[in-house]
């Protein structure tokens, strides 16, 4: 049979055009003008801006996602944990009915309910007193850091459960037989067998919620709208308030270098994976 | 490791009227069997008929519903997995991708805490006993076949388990390797004097391996006994039919021997009979004291290499018999059985 590149090329050109019209174009549009000063010549002077006022910031975004992440993780690894060798059918059945229900939150929706939950008189701290587990005097409302943390582990947890239980789920149920025949109880079954083995796949799910989190706007800006926030804030700050595209660009830019380090953690996993093989 | 010992004749293993239901369906119905000290008892029986479940349920992976299961004295009927002491080696083998040889058979002492350099020098017994020498460092996924066999059966053995239990080990090899690995496996299960439950539906594979078989069917056990008792002296259609004697015809006695067709008077039996214990004979040939003698025709011939195969019919009846002469499809035969290798069991009613 003669081989045709071109048609397979043709096949991909309109999936390659769409990317490149919107997605390559504006990004190196975006770059470019994060680097362009006033008179049009080459500056790094929105960078030094974006540094000057937003360093906290960008230590900051960088702290969420990374405690928010590792949070994702240890929640994602107990849940689906659980389903892969918990022993009691019903409870594994409301879990898996349960835990998917944030998915289908929209952020937004998600800051809001965090809001009414996580505030001094909101239904946490009601719960607490009610409970007799806080005096009202020590009630603190959780709308910092520390809500931003909760409401992106509750709502990016379960995506990483989802994925990570399916692959736990795909493991041969033999190889967990085998440990527990051994002597391994179901946590070192766990950690020795069922996550080395669907590693991959909790990696990928951390590094998509990673860069999610990076992008989400609703979230900081409901919870925690004052300095430090995140960059995504600061970045709606600088177009909504100021017309600065320029520093807002370099901001996306500091953003986008965050993002590649999750790139670059996945990237450098798979390239061992394909060492390995 | 254990010193080699022989079969002693004292229940070391105990399943005491075991019984296990997925559901509604009972799979497991009231079983008991013993197996001695150093023994090996083989569970044999066609799919489903629950020889895995009472294996899985020796192993803790199924709890019984009625009944209880000792070891060595030790009721471990409601015992987790781990706490049983019992090693599984598995149809998959279910070796893990992620470690290498020697950290799968060194697992289960890691798992009991055991020191360092005592794995190590454990791991390394293994391998030499199981003719692994320098695969310590391999991955599971640069092995064989046979070699994943071993391992696996070595990761089983390292721990020293107080019974083995395999579920068909050998069912995902070539049957050449399985050959060679059904000596090896024997000889090894004698040398470690180890107690074993192996479960298969291979009858050969049975007989080579067991010092008893216990026949399984529909959760029941249909014989136990030795490998010649089962083989010789089956109990029941079934079981006759089940190693091998599968041939099966209404008889009935009258005079000096059995007779077909069954229609004179007499008392009424079922015969089974093996294909390679009968003979083909040109129609007419008599057939001597007591042997029964089947007119028949020849429908259908298979090539075995050494012989052939034929399926004779013969009245409403079907009936292979090998025979080293060729015969045309379509020629007149008389099946002739002698009569020590007639299996006659009661008419059904």
């Amino acid at each position: 049979m003669r081989s045709r590149p071109w048609a397979g090329l043709a096949l991909a050109a309109p999936a390659l055009a769409l990317v490149a019209i919107f997605f390559v174009g504006p990004l190196m549009m975006s770059a470019v003008l994060a680097f362009r000063g006033k008179d049009g010549g080459f500056t790094t002077e929105h960078f030094a801006k974006a540094f000057e006022l937003y360093s906290t910031d960008l230590l900051f975004s960088a702290v969420i996602v990374v405690v928010s992440t590792a949070a994702i993780g240890a929640v994602a690894i107990a849940i689906a944990g659980y389903l892969t060798l918990g022993e009691h059918p019903r409870t594994q059945a409301i879990l898996r009915w349960l835990y998917r229900w944030p998915l289908f939150i929209p952020f937004i929706v998600t800051a809001q309910v965090m809001r009414t939950f996580l505030a001094k008189n909101g239904m946490l701290n009601h719960v607490l007193i009610g409970g007799g587990l806080i005096d009202p005097l020590q009630a603190q409302s959780l709308l910092d850091w520390r809500g931003i943390v909760i409401a992106f582990v509750w709502k990016q947890a379960p995506f990483v459960t989802l994925l990570l239980a399916g692959a736990m789920a795909a493991i041969d149920r033999q190889h967990i037989e085998a440990a527990r025949n051994l002597g391994a109880g179901r946590l070192r079954v766990l950690f020795g067998i069922v996550l080395p083995q669907s590693r991959r796949t909790l990696l990928v799910g951390l590094v998509l919620s990673f860069v999610t989190m990076l992008s989400v706007l609703s979230v900081p800006m409901m919870i925690n709208p004052n300095s430090p926030t995140m960059l995504t804030v600061d970045i709606a700050y600088r177009i909504n308030s100021h017309g600065d595209y320029a520093v807002a660009n370099a901001l996306c830019l500091m953003s986008l270098v965050l993002a590649s380090f999750g790139a670059w953690f996945y990237l450098r996993e798979a390239a061992r994976k394909v060492e390995r093989t | 490791m254990s010193p080699p010992s022989q079969a002693t004749g004292s229940p070391y293993l105990h399943a005491d009227a075991v019984s296990v239901s997925y559901g509604a369906t009972r799979v497991l119905d009231r079983v008991s069997l013993t197996v001695a000290r150093g023994e090996l008892v083989a569970l044999l029986g066609s799919s489903g008929c629950g020889k895995t479940t009472l294996l899985r349920a020796i192993a803790g992976f199924v709890t019984p519903t009625e009944g209880r299961i000792v070891v060595d004295g030790r009721d471990i009927t409601r015992l987790p997995p781990e706490a049983r002491g019992t090693a599984m080696m598995f149809q998959s083998y279910a070796l893990w991708p992620h470690m290498n040889v020697a950290a799968n058979i060194g697992y289960g002492l890691r798992m009991r805490g055991r020191p360092r350099d005592e794995i190590a020098k454990r791991v390394g017994e293994m391998l030499r006993l199981l003719q692994l020498d320098g695969y310590g460092e391999r991955s599971i996924a640069a092995l064989s076949g046979g070699q994943k066999q071993r391992v696996a059966l070595g990761r089983a053995l390292a721990v020293d388990p107080s019974v083995l239990l395999l579920d068909e080990p050998m069912s995902n090899l070539d049957y050449r390797v399985r050959l060679e690995l059904r000596h090896e496996l024997r000889a090894l299960q004698q040398r470690v004097g180890i107690t074993a439950v192996y479960v298969t539906h291979d009858r050969e594979e049975a007989l080579t391996l067991a010092d008893r078989i216990a026949v399984i069917d529909a959760g029941r056990i249909a014989q136990l006994g030795t490998p010649d008792e089962v083989f010789h002296r089956p109990v029941s259609p079934f079981v006759a039919g089940f190693m091998g004697a599968d041939n099966a015809i209404d008889v009935v006695h009258a005079g000096d021997g059995w007779s077909w067709p069954a229609g004179g008077a007499g008392t009424r039996a079922r015969a089974h009979f093996r294909a390679d214990r009968a003979r083909l004979a040109p129609p007419g040939t008599d057939a001597g004291r007591g042997t029964l003698a089947i007119d028949g025709a020849v429908v259908q011939r298979v090539y075995l290499g050494t012989q052939y195969r034929y399926r004779v019919h013969a009245g409403a009846d079907d009936f292979w018999v090998d025979d080293p002469e060729r015969r045309d499809e379509g020629a007149a035969v008389r099946v002739l059985v002698p009569p020590d290798a007639l299996l006659v069991f009661p008419a059904a009613a």
